[in-house]
């Protein structure tokens, strides 16, 4: 079996993004129709910047049939699980990572 | 507030059925299709997701590949593919020649149960 390490990598460059590796953002609370890849449940929830995936064309807009260009940058955002969830009953340190493109953010405290 | 019926993170969604219950021949079908299509570039995965969701309330009452197959129809008479009369004309003349039971199983699973 193939070492996961030396599997080509899915993402790509992006050579124009907002944020940064350890910055600390919002995820829009927005409830617009449509198809839409940001859960509800994390919308409005702070997170961190964990990683920066690449710029992909927007599902949002490929789910209609048009080319969904210019791309958007698409990162990797960790929340604490017991942030996201109320009442959560596992362990302090548990987390989870979710991939959210750049126009479903805001840089933490902007609102605050 | 909900407008994706399949956005359900954090649902109470009860024990989860872990049987493999095969695939029916029409399934296949469908499947395949859905496969040779998406390949042409035709559409794509946003796009028949998008469709699925358009479902609505009726989405959780559908098995996996009627979701699927119904996204596929959605998209391809959305882009002219066919209409929807040649549609329901195909299927009556199909209909009338084809005679595999719905409930067929897989042979090979047939074969591994035996």
């Amino acid at each position: 079996m193939k070492n996961a390490a030396s599997l080509k990598s899915t993402y790509t460059s992006a050579p124009s993004h907002r944020y940064k590796v350890g910055d600390k953002v919002v995820v829009k609370r927005s409830f617009p129709p449509g198809h839409r890849r940001t859960p509800q449940y994390i919308r409005g929830k702070q997170g961190v910047i964990e990683r920066i995936c690449g710029a992909y064309p927007n599902p949002e807009e490929l789910a209609y049939g048009f080319d969904g260009l210019p791309e958007k940058v698409l990162y990797r955002v960790r929340f604490a699980q017991n942030h996201v969830w109320s009442g959560y009953a596992g362990p302090a340190h548990d987390l989870i990572e979710m991939e959210i493109f750049e126009h479903w953010l805001e840089p933490a405290g902007a609102h605050s | 507030m909900k407008t994706i019926p399949s956005d359900i993170g954090g649902e109470s969604a009860g024990p989860v059925d872990t049987v493999d219950h095969g695939m029916k021949y029409w399934e296949r079908q469908a499947n395949a299709f859905r496969s040779a299509v998406q390949i042409t570039g035709l559409t794509c995965t946003d796009e028949l997701r998008r469709a699925a969701e358009d479902l609505g309330e009726c989405y959780k009452d559908m098995h996996y590949f009627e979701i699927t197959t119904s996204a596929m129809r959605t998209v391809l008479l959305e882009k002219g593919v066919f209409t929807s009369q040649e549609l329901q004309a195909k299927m009556a003349e199909i209909r009338a020649r084809f005679n595999v039971p719905d409930e067929m199983e897989s042979p090979l699973k047939q074969a591994v149960r035996k």
